[in-house]
């Protein structure tokens, strides 16, 4: 591929290389140059040999081909009718710091806008310019502007109840801390969805773990909405220390949810205490369901154990609205402007290929199923959410891809990377896109230009670009790096790749990104919820983020998945090791 | 406001380098080609044991006058529904013979081979899986190898099995539902129709078209002027999920 002249005048000091076959008698330009950030890639794959002969760029633009010169050749002196004299070592290592400072001199019109001229330098000289910039901008130039002040635009508060027990029993109820599930829901329950035909309901507490599941469709919170209209602002009541854990398989005994299956036993096939999990001390209401068979890997049959399970928990939810128990912890959440801080987006791609690969947005209680549109149906095309509706429990996951990659409906209402945006006082979050993937190409493309053109009037600093899950959808992922990255947005991406999910495509805006993996073969390992975002992934996204803001340089990703590369960033920044899990997964 | 800084992070993720080229022009009409289908989508016979859809490099083998009712898919990528309703939306078996009976090409081998590209394992694919397969049909004499992947990293995985084949002295082409892949994984040739992961060889039922789809790729792999050259095919499928 041939470069262009601005590219041409960043690799002067680089190899010439002839990027495709050119006839005698041509005068070298940048379109006749290969591209020198892509030549590692190309030695690599043996399709490039560099020469010791070779001369560099700034020698061979404006020479003569002497012969006919195929493509990836390195331009020598034989092949060319002279060679550029070039003066001494680069420019940079001796040129006196004169010579690249230019005397500029600076004042503010009265139109506000700023007047800048430039007396000499390197072949610029007396260039003279007025930026127009808002009023008061100038003044408040002088004097230091007032940066991060912070404006609350909504809050939330999250009550978390204190729950010790569940059973189930013969009316549904929450006393004295213990829910109560009557046995008899489940009959209606399954009203919601003839392909649903059949439900268990038991409770499996912290020290009975070591019992067969079958695979784990999802983990949810029981939140409820006790006051405000909508999600992200009011008080939400969530029931500590119980999630449900929605379970299936079809009539033929298939598991439901496959891109590998977390079904075994439980305490192998979870990764308890990840965003998206159990805790450690949580009491898990299972509720494992039979959807019709071939149902299984087709839209409506997961989603039918969603909806009825969701029956189930609003009947709970009913009871955790009337029930005043320890609040054992009041969370507040706020929806923020930080004015003057660097603008920055999160961008959460999640799945969008139908079958179970699909999501609900903004239902009407927090993790629930009813009253929400899911991404599928609205064409996969970016929505905006603010940092407390996520944190309210907007996206429902009906997400299966790989057990460990996926995420699951508790991972978003505390995602590390929502928190920690928000959290931070240099930086000024503006909101979370959730995006869908399309399972065709061309609809990929489309969903992704939408995005970047809402990327590109929202006027960010930067953004954290997220995908559950890989393979496929690492194309949309891509493509959504390269719609920031081609704006001159900084990008951080963020996702599992490792050994088995090593991206499928590629850009040169992925130059900032986060490893998700948390196996040791590097594996989708199907341990539910292993290889996801974890605070500390967040915490280096962010910081990659801020870097790359701040113009610091990223060093290149190694060509092979490496977890001391991780270990080395959470060294730098004060994090715990990221200790890889061994179960043993080679396939 | 300052931002903090770091100095001497490192990017942890790498992208995928785009593989030498591997080319061999087809030489004979397909009239008197022998051309074998595979794909990485999954597909298997009843009675065969199932795949493990969190990645699996093992193989099935696939005889060719296996009647298209007794093939199925195990495959966690992507809806199944098409397939479930016709298997050749996948691997186009009766289209293949449809094509022979009509002297549009000339034969095809007693056996094919299928996997379930997902989340496929590079190394294995490239080095054990790929290799055999591609050894296996030479040694029927194919001429012709096309290949279906089915989700993202089976076109990874279909593409390095395509591959393998063409080393081995065969023409080849992969049938992309996901040509960005298909090409940056280093296909030798591409035919992209507009159709979504599960259905890559054309709408179920739909024997137009999915036959349109094998001509036009075999014609491809006979007409292709280089490596890695992408031919966008004019069917458009899209269901309603």
């Amino acid at each position: 591929m041939s470069i262009n002249k601005e590219t041409m005048l960043q690799h002067l000091k680089d190899p010439a290389v002839i990027c495709c076959r050119k006839e005698k008698g041509k005068v070298i330009g940048p379109e006749d140059l290969e591209d020198p950030a892509i030549f590692d890639d190309m030695i690599e794959s043996g399709l490039l040999e560099l020469s010791s002969e070779g001369l560099t760029i700034e020698q061979v633009v404006g020479c003569t081909l002497m012969q006919d010169t195929e493509a990836l050749t390195p331009l020598t002196k034989d092949l060319l009718n002279k060679v550029n004299p070039v003066e001494g070592p680069a420019p940079k290592a001796e040129a006196p710091v004169e010579t690249f400072a230019p005397v500029v001199s600076q004042s503010v019109k009265s139109d506000g806008s700023i007047h800048i001229e430039i007396g000499k330098a390197e072949k610029i000289e007396n260039l003279k310019f007025d930026i127009p910039v808002i009023a008061g901008a100038a003044a408040a130039a002088e004097t230091a502007a007032p940066s991060g002040q912070k404006h609350v635009m909504r809050t939330l508060i999250k009550k978390h109840i204190k729950i010790t027990d569940a059973e189930i029993g013969t009316e549904t109820s929450i006393k004295d801390g213990k829910i109560t599930i009557d046995k008899n829901i489940i009959e209606k329950a399954l009203k919601e969805d003839e392909l649903c035909v059949k439900m268990e309901l038991d409770v499996i507490h912290p020290d009975e773990r070591h019992q067969y599941t079958n695979t784990i469709m999802d983990v949810v919170p029981i939140a409820t909405k006790v006051e405000g209209e909508h999600l992200g602002s009011g008080v939400t009541k969530v029931a500590d220390g119980v999630v449900f854990m929605l379970t299936g398989t079809d009539e033929d005994g298939t598991q439901v949810h496959e891109f590998g299956s977390s079904e075994g036993y439980l305490d192998e096939k979870m990764y308890f205490g990840h965003p998206g999990c159990a805790d450690e001390n949580d009491i898990i209401i299972r509720c494992n369901t039979t959807v019709k068979r071939l149902t299984g890997m087709t839209r409506p049959g997961p989603f039918a154990a969603h909806k009825c399970q969701d029956y189930v928990i609003q009947a709970v939810r009913d009871e955790l609205k009337k029930y005043d128990g320890e609040v054992v912890r009041e969370e507040v959440c706020e929806d923020v402007r930080r004015e003057g801080n660097p603008r920055v987006v999160l961008v959460k791609e999640i799945m969008g290929q139908g079958a179970m690969h699909d999501n609900v947005l903004c239902p009407t209680e927090p993790c629930g199923v009813q009253g929400g549109q899911k991404n599928v149906d609205c064409g996969n095309v970016p929505i905006m959410l603010t940092p407390n509706q996520v944190r309210d429990g907007s996206i429902h996951a009906l997400t299966c891809i790989g057990p460990a990659t996926k995420e699951m409906t508790r991972h978003y209402i505390r995602e590390p990377l929502v928190e920690g945006l928000a959290a931070d006082e240099e930086l000024d979050l503006i909101g979370v896109v959730c995006v869908g993937s399309p399972q065709v190409n061309d609809e990929k493309m489309w969903v992704s230009e939408r995005l970047g053109y809402l990327l590109e009037t929202l006027d960010i600093d930067g953004c954290i670009i997220t995908t559950e899950g890989f393979g496929n959808n690492h194309i949309d992922f891509i493509q959504h790096i390269g719609q920031a990255g081609s704006r001159g947005i900084p990008v951080v991406g963020v996702s599992f790749c490792a050994y088995q999910g090593q991206l499928v495509v590629g850009n040169k805006y992925a130059d900032a990104m986060v490893e998700e993996n948390m196996d040791a073969g590097g594996f989708e390992n199907d341990v539910a919820g292993c290889s996801c975002v974890t605070p500390e992934v967040a915490a280096r996204a962010i910081q990659m983020l801020k870097n790359k803001m701040a113009g610091v340089k990223i060093n290149p990703a190694p060509k092979k998945w490496n977890n001391d590369v991780i270990n080395e960033n959470n060294k730098l920044l004060g994090l715990p090791e990221t200790v890889l899990l061994d179960n043993g997964t080679l396939h | 406001m300052k931002l903090t800084t770091v100095e001497g992070m490192t990017s942890e993720i790498f992208v995928p380098v785009t593989p030498a080229p591997v080319f061999n022009e087809l030489k004979k009409p397909l009239s008197e080609c022998k051309v074998a289908f595979i794909t990485a989508g999954g597909i298997h016979k009843k009675d065969q044991t199932p795949f493990n859809t969190s990645g699996d490099f093992s193989y099935r083998v696939i005889p060719f006058d296996t009647p298209s009712d007794q093939l199925m898919v195990t495959h966690g990528g992507f809806d199944n529904s098409d397939i479930n309703k016709d298997v050749n939306a996948m691997f186009p078996i009766d289209r293949l013979h449809e094509l022979v009976d009509a002297g549009f090409i000339g034969s095809l081998p007693e056996e094919t081979y299928t996997f379930m590209g997902g989340g496929g394992n590079v190394e294995k694919f490239k080095n054990e899986t790929g290799p055999e397969i591609a050894r296996k049909l030479k040694e029927q004499g194919v001429d012709v190898v096309l290949c279906t992947g089915g989700c993202g990293t089976c076109h990874r995985s279909a593409t390095i099995v395509t591959r393998c084949c063409e080393e081995a002295g065969m023409s080849c082409c992969v049938i992309a539902a996901l040509p960005p892949i298909a090409r940056q994984q280093g296909a030798p040739r591409i035919t992209a129709p507009h159709v979504p992961i599960g259905s890559n060889a054309g709408e179920p039922n739909n024997v137009e078209m999915q036959t349109a789809i094998v001509k036009e790729s075999l014609e491809w792999v006979r007409d292709c002027p280089s490596y890695n050259q992408i031919k966008v095919l004019p069917y458009e499928y899209s269901h309603n999920v």
